[in-house]
């Protein structure tokens, strides 16, 4: 997908990393995040890289995927995602993420990101994930406007969309995802046939995709002294190069734009989690293992191992 | 001079329903499927066997999962589609006779016929929120234009001797409407609300994206985010038992009201 979130796959290719590692790699783009893993699943792209979502897991699960890196996530400082109320929510008590149980919260659909987000925070604050009443409304725009109306108490949302809603007085942002559950977006992933065939390959873009990981990292993760998040002058090159794959303003992207982990690096420990969150659930199946869809060979220095 | 025998020529093309026809091309779809199954040919994950799908809905059906989702639609569907075919009948009747609804409703109907519902999804939940009533106006939109369509040139294909002779007999015009002109476009309804019946199961998955907690169309959207093909086949197999049920009630109820023709 065309998201600021692939920009290591983007810098990549624009500085010609695959090249020097001897890859001839061809960028293609996917609508939506499920036909990138079934893609790489089928064999007719080699890597991925999309967000974690329960039909993800259940496909990887099936045995044909591995992931192996990460590909951005939700870390403290940095704002992403937001927790918003609706405005008549926000007046009848809804003014933090910590009173989300017993409301109603607008989702794209059981199993998403944000079921996901959802679902860390109930764990957090020790509440079952149901309590949080998920409404699935399979749009973005579907869910603004059911938030607009007041017809959901509240939404997870982008944060430049979020930003957009608080400052137009249409909704109120109450927290960013960060401050509850810094979490692992998703991964980078390949087939299996890869890492047992074809493992030289296998290093080698892991190889590109980290150094356009550290590009991203040196100039777009940059805060000042106050924790605020800056964007330098150093940082317009890459904010180009972005703008040439996703078709968006630089300011769209400062506004969007993810923090990404420098090596690519995986809060494991964290995979696990979502896994176990959803197959409580009943949206992840019971046989699904992620000791079996994740291989930590290719990156070292992978967080929060479970032992 | 001998008289030579003339075939018969002009018999038309007369299409007779064969029976059992239908039977036998499901059966063998299904066997063809099953067997590209259990030859291995496919991943099970990417097309699961008939089998498999059967004991998805058998199971679907034990647990009480199956007759939440067909109570949910049915109902929907119904009450879109009565909404939409009542609406659809009286704008198709209005176009038909009056030179004014016709001025204004077949170009008013040919700019809004082509509006994908789907893209008015957002809209419709700032007017009617997230309950029914968006997911019954989805239905009752996506129904409305074909059978008000339909409804208006099957009055404009009744004789117009029929509607001549029945003014020389002066029958006040609600008699004519009610009893040459409605019965004369029954065809033209009937066209419509098969067409339309069909574009209610298609908008329902779209209806059904906004909130719906139960529903074959929900089943079919959270099964293809699950990336469970089981399920979305089950859901699928569900929309066209649905399709072929509605198509031979209205065959039948057609039969019964066009009997005259």
């Amino acid at each position: 997908m065309t998201l600021v979130s692939s920009a290591p796959l983007f810098i990549a290719q624009e500085r010609g990393y695959y090249r020097e590692e001897g890859l001839d790699a061809e960028l293609v783009f996917f609508r939506a995040a499920q036909p990138v893993a079934v893609a790489v699943a089928a064999g007719e792209a080699d890597f991925g890289v999309t967000a974690f979502t329960a039909g993800f897991f259940n496909l990887a699960g099936q045995g044909a995927l591995k992931v192996i890196g990460a590909q951005s996530r939700e870390e403290p400082g940095f704002d992403f995602s937001a927790y918003l109320a609706s405005n008549a929510a926000f007046a009848n008590g809804l003014t933090g993420p910590e009173k989300l149980p017993g409301r109603s919260l607008a989702i794209t659909q059981h199993g998403s990101s944000f079921h996901i987000m959802a679902g860390l925070l109930a764990r957090k604050l020790g509440v079952e994930t149901k309590t949080i009443r998920m409404v699935p409304l399979e749009t973005l725009q579907n869910m603004q406007a059911a938030l607009k109306t007041g017809q959901v108490d509240a939404a997870i949302l982008p944060g430049h969309i979020a930003t957009e809603l608080d400052r137009a007085g249409e909704a109120e942002l109450i927290g960013w995802v960060h401050e509850w559950t810094p979490y692992a977006l998703g991964g980078l992933f390949t087939s299996t046939r890869n890492v047992e065939r074809r493992r030289g390959v296998v290093e080698a873009f892991v190889r590109a995709y980290q150094k356009g990981a550290r590009d991203y990292h040196a100039v777009m993760n940059k805060r000042d002294a106050g924790g605020k998040r800056i964007f330098e002058a150093d940082a317009e090159p890459v904010i180009a190069i972005i703008a040439k794959y996703t078709q968006a303003t630089p300011e769209a992207i400062k506004a969007g734009a993810p923090y990404i982990d420098p090596e690519g690096r995986l809060d494991v420990g964290n995979v696990y989690e979502q896994v176990a969150l959803l197959k409580e659930e009943k949206l992840v199946d019971a046989s699904v293992d992620p000791a079996r869809f994740i291989d930590l060979s290719f990156i070292s220095g992978h967080f929060n191992l479970p032992r | 001079m001998s008289a030579r025998e003339v075939r018969l020529r002009a018999r038309g093309f007369a299409p007779r329903r064969l029976p059992g026809a239908g039977a036998v091309t499901a059966v063998c779809v299904f066997a063809a499927w099953e067997a590209v199954c259990r030859a291995g040919l496919v991943s099970p994950f990417a097309l699961p066997a008939p089998s498999r799908v059967l004991a998805v809905l058998a199971e679907m059906a034990l647990s009480g999962e199956l007759l939440a989702h067909l109570r949910a639609s049915l109902g929907r569907l119904a009450g879109g589609w009565a909404i939409g075919m009542l609406c659809g009948v009286l704008a198709g009747l209005a176009i038909g006779v009056s030179s004014l609804a016709r001025s204004v409703g077949l170009p008013l109907v040919s700019a809004l016929f082509p509006v994908p519902k789907i893209a008015l999804l957002p809209l419709l939940i700032l007017w009617l929120g997230i309950g029914e009533a968006p997911k019954l106006a989805t239905i009752a939109l996506g129904t409305f234009f074909p059978v008000a369509l339909s409804t208006a040139s099957g009055v404009d294909q009744i004789p117009r001797s029929l509607i001549r002779m029945a003014q020389s007999f002066d029958l006040p015009n609600r008699a004519i409407v009610l009893k040459v002109i409605l019965p004369g476009a029954l065809p033209g309804i009937f066209a419509g609300a098969r067409i339309s019946s069909s574009i209610a199961l298609v908008l329902l998955t779209a209806a059904e994206m906004i909130g719906a907690e139960y529903g074959i169309g929900a089943l079919v959207l959270q099964a293809g985010h699950l990336m469970r093909a089981d399920r979305l086949l089950a859901g699928v197999v569900l929309l066209s038992v649905l399709g072929v049920a509605i198509g031979a009630g209205l065959g039948a109820l057609e039969r019964r009201l066009l009997a005259w023709r």
